[in-house]
């Protein structure tokens, strides 16, 4: 049983404070989920929950958090460690050990248990997250998915009451994701215990969790419940601070159903009385499974990778690259017609962001394996390259080489032979479009993440570049900002751009990429329509990739559908012929 | 102490790197202390060959790594061996036999030993470095320090996990280093820019660097990191026969190479007793 009483937490140097006034009780063996938008405090409120705020931060802290009724501040840290555990984001930065056994000793020998004990306690907690024989394993061998569920062994190795995963699979690939959620299923089940659940890929994770508790802005709570009255009460008001929300509570509101299914058993069922009460469903099913392949929404035209070379603005012809002795490119074709949007997906390690560089000029490729709109790219200056390349790293910062923002953009041009009048005019007009202009003379990296992203994509238009590539755009973002940048990218996308983007969000690929590369291992082992792409199950599969929920749903209904665009089409058509009166939200 | 009932040895490792790395220091120490009084070229020799040879023999490390890893200590020999001849004091070598005059420049036999005799003391010392760098795992090392050194624990296991972040962070500054590229930073050649284009890639470092670090350190605390002033351990360090065995062995043959050498009389003066 923890309780939080009227607790508030500043970080030194910070004006407003990262929780306010929080007061919440967590009983023994509920699962909880903690929604937010970004900033908001969900990872300061997991701190002050395991006694590490403010026993190993410096933060002012009033109010108090109470474990079994002991005071964190007043507990010592060997009894805290024993009560409350936290699985991070990150999992190279958790680990203090190179081998799975010493990593899961290393708190028990600062337990001071006894070597027998600690042998005897490896091999339950390695048991009890599906790790049997991997105790000899050195960790960084293994994949995302088991170092996380090694992070968990660690803790269960210490057995703490309450276990709390902060962003667990934020940095793993779909089924590095699946792989830890399954794990939480299981301490779910078994029942022993309190679970707090930091996460926004919550399809997956909705059926588990008995509460949901959002937090907005400086760290308020504004909403408490079960999962069906937050999502129903709240909808519009977490709508709009960006909270992420499972895809079939999103659906379900933009049809208009009274009663929010928040997992997948439930949208099920509901779709299909629903499709029972219309009985047109097939007619439709038919209808969108013979959709032509590129009917995908940001699709504008019909660009092939069968284009004729010349119409390609990169191209990959038997492209190898290595880092020293490792092969991270193994023979890579790829064609990427002009005007395309292109989704390069694969598991964590596969080469993607690899493939990406080369693409870029950001590595360089051997000569005669990357074109650049038909030119070898090793042929190219740096500035005819700036020229026609966009590049956004996945951390925005990396890219900020100036003291203000609008000398962030002013830098891009400052080779270019425009006129300073020119440079003036672009920079505002940039200022202007990504929403930046009252930062214009901000420093960089005081912006909100958001923001940041907003700029680094910014300072790679300002030459008018006619190819983006991204590497995974909504990385850490909430569904506010995410949404935000990759409405700017369809916009840009729109105007005959071609967007190239990393990453591991399936229900992006599915939403927006008229074409998708996915790799394994160093290799382009598909490369087609999205569409196509989720028909073929067993290609996912291989390349450790996962259906977006959406598609999971319809493909258990029976028909073809990706988005909830597409759910419209199909269940929106039911609804305006069962009953006359329009009831959804048109897109 | 602590006696537990359960005793493992750190590694299941054949070879050097099964050894206790302490076990590892011990033996090599000598000779390091040995070089670094030679002042003739026969000693440093026979110490690499020897040091060489344990590694081939006892190392299981592949002689391509082996190879790596020792080349730039030879190549320290081949460069010696060219630069003494133009850069050594006159007075020293002038009494020495002339083995060729290229243009002005007169090679003195004495100008070329004591090349040779500095690039092999240079080589004799990193190949006995490698019998521990090339067979020692830094976590049994630092496991080492802590249990038999007595070390203070939080010390050692917070280098543990600052070793950790090394890789990281070289891959960190790669891609920052990338991302100026792209953005043309790092083009242009005056120091200004240069300090500049530095200053410029440190700030955004430094950050991720103290982030990681306020990372591990929280989840080291969160696993009762430092709870107590002492910890137990799954698995010790021992200090078995075979480190004796390797200690004594390595001291052995040390020894009877430079009684070996003496009586030959290839010792040459020791530093302490030179007179110059």
């Amino acid at each position: 049983m923890i309780r939080v009483e009227d607790l508030t937490v500043r970080y030194p140097g910070r004006r407003q404070p990262a929780l306010s006034r929080v007061t919440l009780a967590l009983r023994d063996g509920e699962t909880v989920l903690l929604l937010g938008p970004s900033g908001c405090g969900k990872s300061t409120l997991a701190l002050a929950l395991s006694g590490l705020i403010p026993n190993s931060l410096e933060v002012d802290f009033s109010g108090r958090v109470l474990v079994d009724g002991v005071d964190t501040r007043e507990a010592d840290v060997a009894a805290l460690s024993q009560r409350v555990g936290v699985v991070f984001q990150d999992p190279d930065a958790q680990f203090v050990m190179l081998d799975v056994e010493s990593e899961l000793a290393f708190g028990l020998e600062n337990l001071r248990t006894p070597p027998a004990e600690i042998d005897r306690r490896i091999d339950a907690a390695l048991s009890a997250a599906d790790l049997a024989g991997r105790r000899y394993d050195k960790v960084w061998q293994l994949s995302g998915g088991q170092k996380q569920r090694v992070a968990l062994a660690a803790l269960l190795a210490m057995q703490p009451q309450t276990l709390v995963f902060d962003e667990p699979t934020a940095n793993l690939d779909p089924i590095g994701a699946r792989e830890v959620f399954a794990q939480i299923a299981a301490l779910k089940q078994a029942g022993r215990h309190t679970l707090v659940i930091i996460e926004h890929r919550l399809d997956a994770l909705m059926h588990l969790v008995d509460r949901v508790i959002v937090m907005g802005q400086q760290g308020r709570i504004i909403a408490d419940g079960s999962p069906r009255q937050v999502f129903d009460e709240h909808f519009e008001r977490l709508q709009r601070l960006g909270v992420w929300m499972p895809q079939v509570s999103a659906l379900a509101h933009r049809l208009g159903v009274c009663l929010t299914p928040v997992t997948l058993d439930e949208a099920d069922e509901l779709l299909r009385s629903r499709s029972r009460s219309a009985d047109r469903l097939p007619a439709r099913k038919t209808a969108l499974a013979s959709a032509p392949p590129f009917s995908s929404p940001g699709s504008s035209s019909d660009v092939s990778p069968d284009a004729p070379p010349d119409s390609l603005a990169l191209c990959a012809r038997n492209l190898s690259f290595r880092y020293g002795q490792r092969v991270a490119l193994d023979h890579v074709d790829l064609r990427v017609p002009r005007h395309d949007f292109l989704a390069i997906v694969g598991a964590n390690g596969a080469g993607k962001t690899t493939l990406a560089g080369c693409l870029a000029g950001v590595l360089t490729p051997p000569p005669g394996a990357v074109f650049v709109n038909g030119v070898d790219i090793t042929s190219l200056s740096a500035q005819a390259l700036a020229r026609q390349v966009g590049f956004v790293f996945q951390n925005p910062e990396h890219q900020f080489v100036t003291d203000t923002v609008a000398d962030e953009l002013r830098f891009s041009l400052r080779r270019s032979e425009l006129p300073g009048a020119e440079i003036e005019r672009r920079v505002e007009e940039m200022l202007a479009r990504f929403r930046l202009a009252q930062y214009a003379d901000a420093n960089p990296f005081t912006l909100s993440f958001g923001e940041k992203r907003r700029l680094s994509v910014a300072t790679m238009l300002m030459r008018d570049q006619e190819i983006l590539i991204l590497d995974e755009p909504t990385f850490g973002q909430d569904q506010h900002t995410a949404g935000e940048l990759m409405a700017l990218l369809r916009a840009l996308h729109a105007e005959g751009r071609t967007i190239v983007i990393v990453t591991h969000d399936m229900a992006l690929v599915a939403e927006h990429a008229c074409h998708v590369a996915v790799m394994r291992e160093g290799r382009v082992v598909w490369h087609g329509p999205t569409r196509r792409l989720f028909a073929q199950p067993d290609i996912l599969t291989q390349a450790r990739l996962d259906l977006p929920p959406l598609a999971r749903l319809a493909r258990g209904l029976g028909f073809n559908a990706l988005t909830i665009h597409d759910f419209c089409a199909v269940a929106g058509g039911v609804e305006r012929e069962a009953a006359p009166a329009p009831t959804q939200a048109t897109h | 102490m602590h006696v537990s009932t359960t005793v493992v040895t750190a590694t299941h490792a054949q070879g050097l790197a099964g050894l206790n790395p302490l076990s590892k220091i011990a033996a090599v120490l000598p000779a390091m202390l040995f070089i670094a009084l030679t002042t003739d070229a026969w000693a440093p020799l026979a110490i690499a060959g020897l040091a060489t040879l344990t590694l081939i023999v006892f190392g299981r490390v592949s002689l391509a790594r082996l190879f790596r890893a020792l080349a730039p200590a030879m190549f320290i020999v081949v460069g010696f061996l060219l630069l003494y001849p133009l850069v050594a004091r006159r007075e020293l070598v002038a009494g020495t036999p002339v083995v060729a005059e290229l243009g002005g420049l007169v090679i003195h036999q004495g100008a070329l030993m004591l090349g040779l005799t500095a690039g092999l003391r240079i080589f004799a010392f990193v190949a006995l470095t490698m019998i521990f760098n090339l067979t020692t795992d830094a976590h049994d090392f630092a496991r080492a320090l802590v249990q038999q050194a007595r070390l203070p624990y939080r010390a050692g296991y917070a280098a543990m996990a600052a070793l950790r972040f090394a890789p990281l962070l070289r891959h960190e500054l790669s891609v920052i280093r990338a991302a100026h590229r792209l953005r043309g930073l790092g083009d242009a050649g005056s120091l200004r820019d240069r300090l500049d284009m530095f200053w410029r890639t440190a700030v955004p470092l430094l950050a991720s660097a103290i982030r990681r670090a306020e990372r591990a350190a929280l989840a080291m605390d969160g696993r009762a990191f430092g709870a107590y002033p002492t910890r137990t351990d799954l698995r010790r360090v021992r200090f078995t026969r075979r480190d004796v065995a390797f200690v004594a062995g390595f001291w052995l043959m040390l020894a009877l190479l430079l009684i070996a050498l003496w009586q030959f009389g290839l010792l040459g003066p020791l530093a302490f007793v030179q007179r110059v």
